[in-house]
């Protein structure tokens, strides 16, 4: 496999999704220790009215990164270029160090299934995804960043790890990966792999953002609900991927059963307490 | 086709009608089994689907109740694949739906609170545009206000109501019981719109929707002034007409007055 170099991504620090819920405590309480937000960019895709409002006024006082879920990045569809050109023009607005979406695709013949379906693992995959990939980074001038997503299926066509898949397709379009790090948790269950192969087979340069999240367990397998705090398995796995990774700009996603702002902030000094020893240990 | 396109065509027909043609591409785990790994992912698409619903049509849910609700969700699902890249827009054909599908259209304040529903969404994110202000009306000089036309804000919605839906929603909105549905004696008319943060809708009189349908095409205050004439004497026609238009104007509805 062809490696190119790669230039780490900066670290914005610990960072939260902006959610409709929290925008009023946000602007009145501007809170400190919230260094940066990730957006929804589909929630802002709009003319205008309340979305745009408050996120023009955010972005004054935090950085923001966008974080797509519309891409379809490895469907067979051609690529959307209308939605891609609204895209651009929100990050002309938002002006993000990076935006994201996920290694998935999400319909077929111009249907959306609004759901983050899993490709087959196989060369073929990563040849197609890897050429959208950089159509869509070349198109969007920015740094791209592709998300492992929870699956609940393995297709028999699969020839290799999603840790090899998702390596492959960031080495072969020359993008980052957005390293969930639940996801991985919630994969390696429902797969039954080691979470902790996968986090260690990752190219360290190539991570430029970690997502945190909270799951539903269902007995058999888990639902990335992102309804629930983290679980101590996914901080011990975070801790792990920090050692590994160093200072990579990390946020929590809570998208359901969203609790008031100040009740999510101590989820996020508890990822800032696990990772700043860490790194203070790994730069000595 | 390549081998991902088929594989793609034959999960997203697995989603949407529940074939299982699409079993046997799948690995089964030791506590899964392939038909239920596709299932997962079947549920979930409805679900969403149906929360995305619930969102645009919280009144609706709450006059249908949970159950029928749900009910009116799945078969819409069934017949209407979302196409566009954002789920804010599944519902837009909701109303039309229920208009033409037993036993919602029996009850027809259903398709009527469904299209109220709609039209908040449409005002919600449409096109910001700021209002003029009653200053910016007074400094108009008299004697060019027969010619003048108003452009009115992007987000206005415009509709005609039978039954007493609007109440339906602002009881759900501020979770207060919703009354019953009652049809009034005729079509009363009502405007939809927001300024930059906050929504608003209110009736209107005949006299003032008749008023604001004209400006909405462009006639000048001259010509609103005589359309007003059927109803009001003469003498007091240009300032009730100016009244009028100074409400709209408190209301945000006004972005330009054009000389
Ligand atoms: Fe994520």
């Amino acid at each position: 496999m062809q490696k190119s170099a790669v230039k780490r991504l900066p670290f914005l620090g610990f960072g939260l999704g902006l959610r409709t819920s929290h925008y009023q405590s946000v602007l009145a309480e501007l809170p400190a220790n919230i260094d940066w937000f990730e957006i929804l960019s589909e929630n802002y895709l709009v003319a205008g009215g309340k979305p745009l409002y408050y996120l023009d006024a955010i972005r004054e006082h935090y950085p923001m990164i966008m974080h797509g879920v519309s891409m379809s990045i490895g469907g067979s569809d051609p690529l959307n270029w209308d939605y891609l050109t609204q895209l651009k023009q929100l990050a002309d607005r938002v002006q993000p160090a990076w935006f994201s979406d996920h290694l998935c695709w999400t319909g077929l013949d111009g249907s959306n299934i609004h759901d983050l379906l899993p490709l087959p693992y196989t060369e073929e995959a990563i040849a197609h995804v890897a050429n959208r990939v950089r159509q869509v980074q070349d198109f969007m001038e920015r740094p791209m960043l592709i998300e492992n997503v929870s699956s609940y299926l393995t297709y028999k066509d699969s020839a290799m790890t999603e840790w090899e898949f998702l390596t492959g397709i960031a080495e072969h379009g020359d993008c980052h990966i957005l390293l969930d790090i639940n996801n991985i948790y919630v994969s390696a269950f429902n797969h039954e792999f080691d979470p902790h192969e996968y986090l260690h087979y990752i190219p360290v340069d190539r991570v430029g953002q970690f997502h945190l999240a909270g799951h539903t367990n269902c007995g058999d397998y888990i639902i990335d609900s992102h309804d629930h705090p983290v679980i101590d398995p996914v901080w011990e796995l975070y801790a792990e991927a920090v050692r590994r990774f160093g200072p990579v700009s990390i946020m929590i996603e809570r998208d359901d059963h969203i609790p008031p702002l100040n009740e999510l902030l101590p989820e996020l000094d508890r990822a800032r307490s696990i990772a700043q020893p860490i790194l203070k240990e790994v730069a000595a | 086709m390549n081998r991902i396109a088929s594989l793609q065509s034959q999960f997203q027909r697995a989603i949407l009608t529940l074939d299982d043609e699409f079993d046997d591409k799948i690995l089964a785990t030791k506590r899964v089994s392939a038909k239920r790994r596709i299932g997962i992912y079947a549920d979930a698409y409805r679900l969403r689907l149906i929360e995305c619903l619930r969102d645009s049509y919280s009144a609706l849910n709450t006059m249908l109740g949970d159950d029928q609700f749900d009910r009116l969700c799945r078969s819409y699902i069934d017949t209407h694949t979302p196409h566009h890249y954002s789920v804010r827009w599944y519902g837009q054909t909701l109303a039309a739906y229920v208009v033409g599908t037993a036993p919602y259209c029996e009850h027809p304040y259903l398709a009527e609170l469904a299209t109220f529903e709609w039209k908040l969404m449409e005002a919600f994110d449409a096109r910001d545009a700021a209002p003029v202000t009653i200053e910016d009306m007074a400094a108009i000089p008299p004697d060019q206000w027969p010619n003048l036309t108003f452009a009115l804000h992007p987000s206005l919605q415009r509709l005609q109501l039978a039954w007493n839906v609007a109440a339906m929603r602002s009881a759900t909105d501020e979770d207060r019981d919703p009354p019953a549905p009652q049809r009034g004696d005729r079509l009363v008319p009502w405007i939809i719109w927001r300024t930059q943060r906050r929504q608003f809708y209110r009736s209107l009189s005949a006299d003032e929707a008749r008023m604001l349908d004209q400006a909405r095409s462009g006639a000048n205050f001259a010509t609103l002034c005589e359309g007003l004439c059927q109803s009001i004497g003469e003498a007091d026609v240009a300032l009730h007409a100016a009244g009028l238009l100074k409400q709209w104007i408190t209301d945000g509805l006004i972005i330009r007055i054009v000389k």
